[in-house]
């Protein structure tokens, strides 16, 4: 499954696999999106798959949101996203509420 | 995990793998060396062997890894196929069919090879032995160690590793995720904290999607070693930038570990590794950092240092090794680290170089007639390097005084004893250097001073005591550089010269006069003249002839000078003061109503212009306000001709003395070879050699110790 | 959804036992015995991680995973190289090839599976 964009009511949807794979094609719509307004929301629970290239995009949509002054909120996380946010240990760095579900509590240090 | 379902399968393919291999052996025999049919047969072996190695088979595994090589070196045409080989790999088959079976019976894995078996692969290696030297021919390959090794220790008392390792750009594109080996951590022992570094994701525009930016700062809880630590990351490790920081408790196992070390290394890197402290990867960094440094900067940082900046280790763990490598050298000291030359061989060798100097003074005068500054300029070079050859040269004559020094500790010790004091040799400046040749003459004078500071020097121990000195008496020996001199000290703490004992004697001896004032150094010094002794009682050590006076001798044939100081009570000081070397100097050429004379450049310190308008008062000047006394070269040398219109003084000095030498002409410096005056000439004052000058004229060498002291006298006696 | 790794070597058993340790570990595994064979299998299935053999009949290693690096969907895939430590030379053709990560043979279960556990997480 392919990486995917959609405009829900608004909000902005990302859906598929957000790996290296995808992160080429990826990079400068998502950077487009960002400019179309100031509070930006993007639904992640359609994420299946994600790795650190995947991960390096959302940390640089939102630092160019926060350097141009704007606000980008990540919502509804889905379990591979909030394992990688917690593994990198940057809850603070995005700045979302997560909700952590019991499952994925431990972030991928059991083996 | 349970392989035996999997057995069945190894056996089966085992067999035939080694049907295939004995049909490609047969075939061989039809078209020996083709490569297809090699090949076919040295990929079934290695098929075996890489299976059986799963299973655990080692028996297998080492047998067809000699069979393996075998057959490898036949691919490469260095082994030729010949009969007796093809049989023998054709037995060499069977065996490996009779483990296979002998692995399908038993229940238990390991097979080891039949008696057969052991024949077969000493012929084997026999192949490989006469194909090449090879090392590890016929062996089986160390076994890499399972990665996951954990380290016997208890965990290092809760403190963490600290982990920082930046991700280089590349590591995405290699198909690896960080995020991988930071999971894979987890495996090792419990990430405490981890804070991602995210300072190097560039400008959006510039971000490339597929490179990777990030770094991780990670204090990691475990058990594990180093190496194994370091492990998780070797895959990503040319693209990596890591540093491993151990916990401070670590310091105190890798100390114990250095210190049970058994290690033939002398390297600090290398007993490190030894003992586990760092890994031979950080090592490797380490001394291509240390490169980089010396490079850069031109100064060579130790290998410690580098360690302990790099954070890869804490500085006590350094210094245990330092301490180790102190102790490993020590134990190697003496084992060819020298080469022995005859001296006859490098005194030729200064001799010619000598030459060159002047050969070389000879060139560049024509030179600087010429106007070719480009012949001038080769050869200024040639110069150059003449000089550093020279000093390269002479280097390899020095030697250090510190073995001469030793051999006092036997002296001292039987002496003492004989003389019933309790006498402690102290000895300093050991690794001084000076010329061999000086080396060899000083043994005497120096076994002389020694012993009569014994003897005379120290007093007896219930003399010591009464005087409320410490009752075992010390003797110091002592050695540096100052200017281009040796000085050489023998100490003793005994009850020092007596001045009025001296004088009487002296008096008594005829060797001066009652009424003469002398100071109290001059005093002193009287006991380095002929025929003087002081011991009440002659002692079996002295009266055998060599007195103070011959010392002197000694010591002055060697263009040296020897004084005492003395404190009453305190003990004495011999301070003897010898030249580097005896073979070249570097002078001062002057010239005297057109003779050349050279003045040794260690004893000048400054020219002035004689101003004639100044009143000279018979044979001194005024010097800033100091008194100098002159010594006038054409008076002295009692040369005859044209006074010049300009006079210059060269002021020279030499042990604590001074005078100035009025000379006409100054020409500079100049290096030089001193030839000895002919046993004619050997009673002239002031004149300790001689030497040719390029211009093929020669100069003579001053000795300006003796025209200092002549000069000196000369003053005194208009004074008195 | 377990990872899928795909296993190549012209050595049945090895696979075999390749395979239980992985599979017991919580990966899928998908067999192929030489080069040729495990083309077709990168076709039609999602494959995680590739473990290959240097040399087997029909095609290399090396080759196998130089065209697989070509593929799309296999780019960035990650390549474990089974090398043995007479073979440099191999090693650094099968570098250069797209395989950055090795395992030496012969080897145990045990390091394999760590190998292929540094790369991918079930």
């Amino acid at each position: 499954m392919a990486i995917e964009f959609t405009e829900d009511g608004g909000a902005l949807r990302l859906s598929g696999e957000l790996t290296i794979y995808h992160a080429a094609e990826i990079k400068q719509p998502l950077l487009t999106m960002l400019q179309s307004g100031n509070e930006l929301e993007i639904d992640l629970s359609g994420i299946s798959e994600i790795d650190t290239a995947g991960f390096q995009l959302l940390m640089l949509a939102k630092r160019e949101t926060d350097r141009t002054g704007g606000n980008l909120r990540l919502t509804s996380h889905s379990p591979a996203v909030l394992e990688l946010i917690e593994l990198y240990n940057l809850a603070g760095f995005f700045g979302d509420p997560l909700v952590i579900t019991a499952a994925h509590g431990a972030g991928g240090r059991s083996s | 995990m349970n392989l035996d379902q999997a057995l069945p399968v190894f056996i089966e393919e085992g067999r035939a793998l080694l049907q295939e291999m004995e049909e490609g052996l047969l075939g061989l025999e039809q078209t020996p060396d083709d490569p297809d049919i090699l090949n076919a047969i040295f990929r079934a072996a290695h098929t075996i062997k890489g299976s059986a190695g799963l299973f655990g088979l080692d028996g297998i595994v080492s047998f067809t890894h000699v069979v393996e090589n075998v057959l490898d070196r036949m691919r490469a045409g260095e082994i030729l196929t010949q009969p007796d080989l093809t049989n023998l790999l054709l037995q060499s088959c069977d065996e490996i069919s009779v483990l296979i079976d002998a692995a399908a019976a038993g229940s238990e894995s390991d097979v080891d090879p039949t008696s057969n078996g052991v024949g077969l692969l000493h012929r084997l290696r026999a192949y490989l032995e006469t194909s090449d030297a090879s090392s590890d021919a016929g062996h089986l390959p160390a076994k890499a160690p399972p990665p996951v090794e954990v380290c016997g220790e208890a965990a290092v008392s809760g403190d963490c590793w600290r982990i920082v390792v930046d991700f280089g750009e590349n590591v995405l594109r290699n198909g690896f995720d960080p995020a991988s080996f930071i999971r894979y951590l987890c495996n090792l022992g419990e990430i405490v904290h981890l804070a991602t570094k995210t300072e190097r994701l560039p400008p959006a525009e510039l971000m490339d999607p597929e490179s990777c930016y990030l770094g991780f700062e990670i204090d990691f809880r475990s058990a594990a070693d180093k190496q194994t630590i370091e492990n998780v990351f070797e895959f990503v490790r040319e693209d990596c930038h890591i540093r491993i920081t151990p916990p401070p408790a670590f310091a105190e196992v890798a100390i114990e570990r250095i210190e049970a070390l058994k290690a033939e290394a002398d390297k600090v890197g290398e007993i490190l590794i030894e003992a586990d402290a760092v890994t031979p990867r950080e090592i490797e960094e380490a001394l291509a950092l240390q490169n980089e440094i010396d490079a850069r900067t031109q100064r060579h940082p130790p290998m410690g240092e580098i360690l302990v900046q790099e954070g890869m280790l804490q500085q006590p763990v350094v210094e245990a090794a330092l301490e180790k490598q102190k102790k490993i050298r020590d134990a190697k000291i003496g084992e060819s680290r020298f080469i022995r030359v005859d001296s006859g061989k490098l005194d030729q060798l200064i001799n010619q170089v000598g030459e060159l100097v002047i050969a070389g003074a000879t060139a560049s005068l024509l030179a600087q007639r010429t106007n070719d500054s480009e012949l001038q300029e080769a050869l200024s070079t040639i110069l150059r390097l003449v000089e550093e050859v020279r000093g390269g040269a002479l280097q390899l004559r020095m030697v250090q005084i510190g073995e001469t020094f030793n051999r006092f500790n036997r002296i001292v010790r039987d002496v003492s004893k004989e003389l019933g004091k309790d006498i402690e040799l102290q000895i300093s400046g050991a690794e001084t250097e000076l010329d061999k040749t000086v080396v060899e003459k000083i043994g005497d004078p120096l076994t002389h001073l020694v012993r009569n500071a014994i003897d005379h020097g120290i007093e007896s121990t219930d003399r010591r005591v009464a005087a409320g000195k410490p009752a075992k008496g010390t003797v110091r020996l002592n050695a540096y550089h100052e200017s281009s001199s040796i000085v050489i000290e023998v100490t003793d703490d005994g009850g020092g010269l007596n001045r009025d004992k001296i004088l009487s004697k002296a008096i008594e001896r005829g060797l001066v006069n009652a009424g003469q004032n002398l100071s109290e150094q001059e005093i002193y010094n009287l006991i380095f003249e002929p025929g003087f002794s002081t011991a009440d009682t002659i002692s079996n050590l002295s009266g055998r002839g060599v007195g103070m006076d011959v010392v002197r001798r000694n010591i002055e044939a060697l263009r040296g000078m020897v004084e005492i100081n003395s404190r009453q009570g305190q003990g004495s000081t011999v301070r003897i003061r010898l030249p580097l070397t005896l073979a070249i100097i570097d002078g001062f050429l002057v010239s005297v109503a057109g003779c050349s004379y050279v003045i040794p450049l260690e004893v000048v310190s400054e020219c002035v212009e004689l101003d004639e308008r100044e009143q000279r008062h018979g044979c001194y000047v005024n010097l800033r306000g100091e008194v100098l006394p002159i010594l006038n070269l054409r008076e002295h040398f009692k040369i005859h001709g044209q006074t010049s219109r300009r006079q210059n003084i060269v002021v020279t000095h030499f042990g604590g003395q001074k005078a100035g030498l009025l000379v006409d002409e100054l020409m500079g410096e100049f290096q030089t070879v001193i030839k000895p005056l002919g046993k004619l000439f050997g009673k002239v004052r002031g004149v300790s050699g001689f030497t040719i000058l390029g211009s093929g004229e020669v100069a003579l060498i001053l000795d300006v110790l003796s025209l200092i002291q002549y000069a000196a006298g000369l003053e005194a006696q208009k004074a008195a | 959804m377990a990872k899928t790794i795909l296993i190549v070597d012209d050595s049945a058993s090895l696979r075999q036992v390749v395979s239980i340790a992985l599979k017991g570990a919580g990966y899928d595994v998908v067999e192929a015995r030489d080069g040729q064979d495990a083309l077709t299998k990168l076709n039609g299935q999602r494959i995680h991680l590739i473990i290959s053999d240097v040399n087997m009949p029909n095609m290399d290693g090396i080759s196998f995973v130089r065209e697989a690096k070509q593929l799309p969907a296999y780019k960035f895939t990650p390549v474990i190289m089974l090398t043995t430590e007479s073979q440099e030379s191999k090693m650094a053709e099968g570098k250069a090839a797209g395989a950055k990560a090795w395992v030496v043979k012969p080897f145990q279960p045990a390091q394999m599976l760590d190998a292929v556990s540094k790369l991918i997480a079930p």
